[in-house]
């Protein structure tokens, strides 16, 4: 007989006392701090922030000289120089600008299944805290059903706004039939701002990913998807004929001797998900697949470190 | 190449059940429900199989191939098809089946008896039976019995042919053969088989009605068994054996007789003989008291019947023999006072008086309280006759009388003179004495002279005229006459002369009147019951043995039968029947007969069945991701 769990209902999130969220630990909260987004483009914006734009600027890290010119701020003349060389050294700095970190977690029916919501949730929770600590903007996105508003954090920054972005991932609930393709054309009709686009989603829709990409790519927004698979998807455990049914979309598809096609499926999923991630590349983006089943630690600090997510 | 028929092909009409199969199988009814979080890798799988693989889509139709098939193989199976074996089928057909003695035999090299092989080739005629056939089984012996009715029904008839057993009695075919033609005034038959060895009578008298297949069973094999066996007392505590030894025509064999009185050996002999060969052995043993005697057959190889191997015999006691004569008739009473071993009554002793007799010698009509088992009337008509003959004082002589009669052996009556005139009355024959049970020994120029009469183991014999009124007194052919009485007397009281009984019926036993007896022989227990005259008659006696008769559990008399019919002995087997007016050959081959495929259409179902359980329920692949 066949047997995949039946979609459960998101957990809620109980914040334990001594924790400051109930959807990572405190030891991986600690090990957070220490890791930024490492991004291959330096997309920001113009405010000033913590990232480091690929223009001068007025930080503390060195870039450059260049010569004098009337009108200089004679305050970034090296007077070491000018004492050695007796021509005067303009000092040029790197510009730190703020960074976006856009995080668009799907929410739809198909994430219930298998903690799959629950990992998205906690993977967009330790991306968002990376960014706040490290002074880039971030918002959150959650598309659940087609036609409501998504639902969304509004860009925050610092420290000082962690309290927001937990509390505003602890409290989302799944269900909903919304694709991540229009959650990705709902969400960038209202923001605004360049960086990063974290995609959580199991990326199964029928829609094209292909152009809510290219406009995350027009946005000026570099594409770190990862696609969260239960083990049910990676692995099912089918035989005989069966019907399945879409959960979200409620349709139904007829399968004899389902056993004999697993083989097919597998094929299927990796090609899919190399689909995707080639769709990532071409945009200068990144793809990782991983399973909810799979711890949340080993992810962040093994996976993502390793294919230099973070550093 | 015969084309296969079918015997129900209405069932066809099931084949209407293919489409709610098909809309049932479509329909997907039964399909568990699974809930997964998004059709689209299942989409992509199912139009991959589609495409990659252009057996997929038989593949994904298995189940409903494999239930359309099963249904196909039930429907084939309801319309019960058959290879035709080219032979005209029958509806009814009866199956003869010989359990003489002779198929009791077991032949050279093989381990089952013939009657054995006969069922054996039933069995496969009731598996082959088709729906619309009815078979009966008839076994035959010397009498036939229908075991089963015309009947189809497959146990019925197994069970029938486990109860058909031998008999040690002769084959007559014509018996299972008009028990079939009775049959056949109720159903239509064509063709009647026989099951036998063809140790039947060479010619059978009987005409065919109906086709006869005539199967015959069994090879030559060596026999030898009793086929005669009498004791003849020779002095008063001596009796001659005389036995008759047979070998079967297949074979010369030797054999060791045996003699044992009272189940003591007292003489061994030994015989041998050719094929087809009958000896007659004298043996000798002496006793004065009843006692059994039994001749036992050692034959020196093998030896297909076991049966006429045995044969037995009870000796009476010697006595002499009790004769009461009228004082009236005194030239009758002169010419037994002259013979030996006879007690003359009246004597005058009165305290000698006796009731029962083994001869009464009388001139009138009424023997008040005497009983005997051979009576002489003389000058006395009896009762049933008397419409017919009437004696009137006149001239009369023998015309003519029957000289093998046992009363007139070696008695001429040629020129008796005879004063009592006996005169049939108008229109009478001889029938109308035969027809009330007489047979005329002597004929007078007006009417009989002397009649015979049995009545059970009684028998009578009427001298119409008086001898003292004719000149057969002064004759020779007077105490040849008495003598051929007093030996008829001692030949019916079984005093000189005993012959085993064989099988098939007991011999009469005198007990008492208006009494239930129960005999209990070999395999066979029965119940009869005496008439007024104490007679017990008519009791089957199909097994070679002791039949011992019980009243109220009690043993009162112990009858053998044994000897056995010296045609099942000789084991002779005819080629062919000869009927009146047809000669039906043996058959070689089997029966044909149609062959049903029910069975076969039946069992592709049930592994088709389990085919489909099997690759549906089969432990999924191991795929590694």
């Amino acid at each position: 007989m066949p047997s995949t769990p039946p979609p459960t209902a998101p957990q809620s999130i109980k914040t334990r006392p001594s924790a400051l969220t109930g959807l990572l630990s405190n030891e991986a909260l600690a090990r957070l701090e220490r890791l930024r987004l490492n991004p291959h483009r330096r997309l920001t914006n113009r405010s000033q922030g913590e990232h480091l734009a690929g223009k001068g600027g007025t930080s503390t890290e060195f870039s450059d000289y260049r010569d004098y010119a009337p009108g200089d701020d004679v305050r970034y003349v090296d007077w070491n120089i000018f004492s050695r060389l007796n021509r005067p050294y303009v000092k040029l700095y790197q510009f730190e600008e703020e960074m976006h970190v856009m995080l668009l977690i799907d929410a739809s029916s198909s994430m219930l299944f298998e903690d799959k919501l629950l990992r998205a949730r906690q993977l967009a929770a330790a991306f968002g805290m990376m960014s706040l600590l490290n002074m880039e903007r971030v918002s959150a996105w959650a598309g659940r059903r087609t036609g409501e508003p998504m639902k969304f954090l509004p860009p925050c920054s610092g420290r000082i706004s962690l309290r927001r972005l937990f509390d505003f991932l602890e409290g989302l609930e799944g269900g909903g039939a919304m694709s991540i393709d229009e959650s990705i054309e709902a969400a960038l009709r209202q923001h605004r701002g360049r960086g990063v686009a974290v995609l959580l989603s199991d990326f199964l829709t029928f829609g094209s990913l292909e152009r809510s990409l290219n406009r995350l790519f027009s946005a000026g927004l570099e594409i770190f998807a990862v696609q969260i698979l239960s083990p049910s998807e990676l692995a099912p455990d089918v035989s005989g004929d069966v019907r399945f049914v879409d959960s979200e979309t409620g349709r139904t598809l007829d399968v004899s001797s389902a056993a004999d096609l697993l083989g097919i499926y597998h094929d299927q999923r990796q090609a899919y998900a190399e689909h995707i991630g080639e769709q990532c590349q071409k945009r200068n983006g990144r793809f990782l697949s991983v399973g909810s089943h799979e711890p949340v630690d080993s992810i962040l600090f093994d996976a993502c470190r390793r294919q230099g997510w973070v550093r | 190449m015969s084309w296969p028929g079918f015997y129900t092909l209405s069932a066809a009409w099931l084949s209407i059940l293919l489409i709610p199969l098909v809309i049932f199988y479509f329909l997907k009814l039964k399909r568990p429900r699974l809930e997964v979080p998004s059709l689209l890798l299942w989409n992509q799988v199912i139009n991959d199989q589609r495409v990659n693989s252009p057996f997929q889509k038989f593949k994904r139709n298995l189940l409903l191939l494999l239930q359309l098939l099963l249904l196909a193989c039930l429907i084939l199976a309801a319309m019960q098809p058959f290879i035709p074996s080219g032979a005209d089928r029958v509806k009814y057909l009866p199956v003869l089946i010989d359990c003489s003695a002779s198929m009791a035999a077991t032949d050279a090299g093989e381990s089952t008896t013939r009657l054995e092989q006969a069922t054996q080739q039933v069995s496969k005629l009731i598996d082959d039976l088709l729906p619309d056939q009815r078979m009966s089984i008839i076994s035959v012996s010397s009498h036939a019995r229908q075991l089963t009715s015309f009947t189809d029904n497959k146990r019925l008839l197994r069970e029938a042919i486990e109860k058909v057993v031998t008999t040690d009695l002769a084959s007559r075919v014509e018996e299972g053969l008009r028990l079939t033609q009775a049959l056949s005034r109720t159903v239509p038959i064509e063709t009647v088989i026989l099951y036998s060895d063809g140790n039947v009578p060479e010619r059978i008298d009987f005409d065919l009605p109906f086709q006869l297949q005539f199967h015959r069973l069994g090879q030559p094999a060596s026999n030898i068994g009793i086929t005669a066996l009498t004791a003849q007392r020779n002095d008063v505590d001596t009796w001659h054996i005389f036995a008759e030894v047979m070998a079967s025509v297949a074979a010369a064999s030797g054999t060791k007789v045996q003699l044992i009185h009272e189940g003591e050996a007292v003489m061994d002999d030994y015989v041998e003989l050719e094929a087809g060969q009958s000896k007659r052995l004298l043996l000798q043993v002496t006793t004065e008291s009843a006692s059994e005697l039994e001749v036992r057959l050692i034959p020196d190889g093998s030896d297909a019947l076991e049966a006429d191997n045995t044969a037995y015999l009870r000796l009476p006691t010697a006595r002499p023999l009790a004769v009461y004569c009228s004082e009236s008739l005194s030239a009758f009473r002169h010419a037994l006072q002259a013979m030996p071993g006879v007690d003359l009554f009246p004597d005058g002793d009165e305290p000698r008086r006796r009731t029962s007799y083994d001869l009464a010698i009388t001139d009138q009509e009424l023997l008040d309280g005497i009983e005997s088992n051979v009576q002489v009337t003389v000058g006395v008509i009896p009762e049933a006759v008397q419409k017919l003959v009437s004696v009137d004082t006149g001239s009369a002589n023998v015309v003519d009388w029957k000289r093998n009669a046992t009363l007139l052996q070696h008695v001429q009556l040629t020129d008796v003179l005879i004063s009592d005139q006996a005169r049939s009355a108008d229109g009478v024959s001889d029938g109308d004495y035969e027809s009330l049970g007489y047979d005329i020994l002597a004929h007078g120029n007006t009417g009989p002279l002397i009649l015979e009469r049995r009545t059970g183991d009684r028998l009578f014999y009427h001298i119409l005229f008086h001898t003292d009124r004719s000149t057969l007194g002064y004759r020779v052919a007077f105490p040849i006459l008495v003598a051929n009485a007093v030996r008829i007397t001692l030949q019916e009281a079984a005093l000189s002369e005993v012959r085993a009984a064989g099988t098939g019926i007991l011999p009469p036993q005198r007990l008492d009147p208006d009494t239930t007896y129960s005999i209990v022989g070999p395999d066979l227990k029965q119940e009869s019951s005496t008439g007024d005259d104490g007679m017990l008659s008519g009791i089957a006696a199909p097994r070679s043995g002791f039949y011992k008769v019980l009243e109220d559990g009690v043993e009162v008399r112990r009858v053998a039968a044994s000897l056995l019919s010296a045609q099942e002995t000789s084991l002779r087997a005819v080629e062919e029947l000869q009927f009146r007016e047809l000669t039906v050959a043996a058959a070689v081959d089997q029966v044909k007969n149609d062959r049903p495929l029910w069975h076969g259409f039946a069992l592709g179902a049930f592994c088709l069945l389990l085919a489909e359980w099997w690759y549906f329920n089969r432990p999924a692949p191991i795929v590694t991701t």
